[in-house]
């Protein structure tokens, strides 16, 4: 699976992750290699086969008792806030 | 002569504390000051916790002064990944884009631990996120493996491993996604292991990728081993994977011996490496299952027909996940922010200069991977492909009791040997995925030496659920070898690398 630049910008831009151009054509190469190496499992026959997303065999769902636990930590947690205001995360204008 | 304290077994310290023959004030103290000598070199930590490691010791001090009875790792100290989370201590992963935070909570596991009375004494160095065999894609320091300087220490818990290797700590936790345990314990020649999927709680864990992130210990000892497991393991209602079937470990169990025992060699997996396998690995390999058939083990051929596919698995699947659970930092509740433009510009910004390559090229191969057009073809055939894999391991534990294995092709590589090719990187994990994927439990234990001194483990692989039989194994071996009970020069003062 060849991955040219244009590709490694399309999914960078999905990923909202940016990349320098001068290492665009690195990370190409990269993913190319990566995914030519994992071209391998299209040759296995899949057919009838169910996926594994959680491998925890028989697990019924863990719910717990529906109680309210108060974490208390806002003060906490917003010291953490590269910028706030006040009781928020301040953000730049989205509109 | 008498041992040093920091040679002594982590069950040795908790039970001299808890008769009060010894302090854990002066157990920590000893602790520390054998990191303040050997950490400076080895770059074992990214944030030491001295004077509070020493507060909790002298408070426990008081407290079986009182008469109180103390816990499983009374005055243990213990050192943990950095991305496990201590509140309002900083937790980078090894990360820019988390310098600086502190997490407003404690891990499920340091709940634990401090309930047992061990004593945490800081965060070790780790790859970012996690991601990465050598430590070296920290975005800090580099970590260097005890017995030769020059060689990384594995990883991505290199931190973890190097500091118990190093006698820092005799108890440490790691995190293991694809082998992030027991590579740098094979490495640094201590044990690792991998528990059960759902055995212990992530909850405090930072995710890398969730359906096979597992907390483990590194120890020198099987029966260190056993006793953290015991004090971490178990149903936690804030990880939804956590399960109540895991229980503490016996030790009594562990002295067993192995008649009758049958132990699983899936020989053909070795082939797997091909060129890439040492033959100091193959030796000791071959050299550990006679040890075993003298000691009453029954050899028990097995295979696992489809390990093959278990890293192109891997390497769809765990950066896909990570794709999405790294989408959490944006700039906005915690770390780094570059402000630049807008919202989307400021997200994009932050992202690219606060996460390095290996991380990044993850997300973007995590990113193409789950993306329209291809969702089916890679993530949702890997994902059966893992079925296939599970599938095997259980088919062969049900005509064995355990498997074992290599867990690396080689011993302790150079420092940048290896950082300029991800793929080779990568296909160096071909042992020790596939039981990740499988979700069962692994053992990384130290069995002897190479010719040039560096630390040689094997890999035991367990029904879920089931770690105190593969400790056990590994426990039959080490009372007949001395590979565990070694420590490497720089752990003893004054020269002497045995004791």
């Amino acid at each position: 699976m060849p991955i040219d630049v244009t590709v490694v910008r399309k999914i960078a831009a999905l990923a909202r992750l940016r990349i320098e151009p001068s290492e665009e054509e690195r990370y190409a190469r990269e993913l190319g290699g990566i995914l030519g190496f994992v071209e391998q499992l299209q040759a296995l026959d899949v057919s009838g086969i169910e996926p594994t997303s959680q491998v925890t065999e028989g697990a019924r769902p863990a719910l717990r008792a529906d109680v309210v636990c108060p974490s208390d930590v806002r003060d906490e947690a917003l010291q953490g806030a590269p910028e706030r205001d006040g009781d928020y995360f301040k953000v730049p204008q989205v509109v | 002569m008498s041992t040093p304290l920091v040679l002594e077994s982590a069950e040795a310290l908790a039970t001299a504390v808890k008769k009060g023959e010894r302090s854990a004030a002066d157990v920590t103290r000893a602790f520390l000051a054998q990191a303040d000598r050997t950490a400076p070199s080895l770059g074992t930590y990214l944030h030491r916790l001295s004077d509070s490691a020493l507060r909790d010791a002298e408070a426990i001090d008081r407290r079986r002064a009182k008469g109180e009875t103390l816990g499983a790792l009374a005055g243990v100290p213990v050192a943990l990944k950095d991305n496990i989370c201590v509140r309002g201590v900083p937790t980078t992963c090894g990360s820019k884009i988390l310098e600086g935070y502190r997490p407003p909570y404690d891990a499920h596991v340091v709940e634990r631990l401090r309930a047992a009375d061990a004593v945490i004494v800081g965060k070790t160095n780790c790859d970012e996120f996690a991601m990465g065999s050598s430590t070296e894609n920290s975005a800090f320091q580099v970590t260097r493996n005890p017995w030769n300087l020059d060689c990384v220490p594995g990883g991505s818990s290199g931190g973890s491993a190097a500091t118990v290797a190093a006698c820092e700590a005799p108890l440490s936790l790691g995190s293991d996604t694809g082998g992030s345990v027991r590579q740098p314990a094979a490495f640094c020649g201590v044990y690792g292991l991998k528990p059960t999927y759902g055995a212990v709680s992530r909850y405090g864990l930072v995710a890398f990728a969730s359906s096979l992130d597992q907390i483990g210990p590194f120890a020198r000892s099987a029966r260190d081993t056993a006793l953290i497991q015991s004090a971490i393991c178990g149903r936690d209602a804030r990880d939804t994977t956590s399960r109540g079937d895991a229980r503490p470990i016996s030790l009594d169990a562990l002295e067993r011996d192995l008649t009758g025992f049958r132990l699983g060699v899936p020989r053909s997996i070795l082939e797997e490496a091909g060129e890439g396998l040492a033959p100091s690995i193959r030796a000791a390999f071959e050299g550990a299952i006679s040890a075993y058939e003298r000691a009453g083990a029954k050899i028990v051929d097995v295979a696992l027909p489809h390990a093959r596919y278990a890293i192109a698995t891997y390497y769809l699947i765990a950066p896909a996940e990570a794709s999405s659970n790294l989408a959490r930092y944006d700039g906005v509740r915690y770390g780094l922010r570059h402000p630049d433009g807008d919202l989307r510009e400021m997200y994009e910004a932050t992202r690219g200069a606060g996460f390095g390559r290996e991380v990044k090229r993850r997300i973007l191969l995590g990113t193409y991977a789950l993306s329209s057009g291809y969702y089916d073809a890679y993530y949702l055939r890997a994902q059966k492909v893992r079925t296939l894999i599970r599938k095997d391991f259980l088919d062969a534990l049900a005509v064995s009791d355990s498997l074992l294995l290599p867990i690396t092709p080689t011993p302790a590589f150079k420092i940048g040997e290896k950082t300029e090719d991800p793929l080779a990187m990568y296909l160096n994990d071909i042992f020790s995925i596939p039981a990740s994927l499988a979700g069962v439990p692994a053992l990384s234990f130290p069995v002897s030496f190479d010719a040039s001194g560096l630390p040689i483990g094997l890999q035991l692989v367990g029904r879920p659920f089931d770690e105190e039989t593969m400790l056990r194994v590994a426990r039959a071996y080490e009372r007949e070898h001395d590979a565990a009970s070694r420590a490497p020069a720089i752990a003893v003062a004054g020269g002497g690398g045995a004791r």
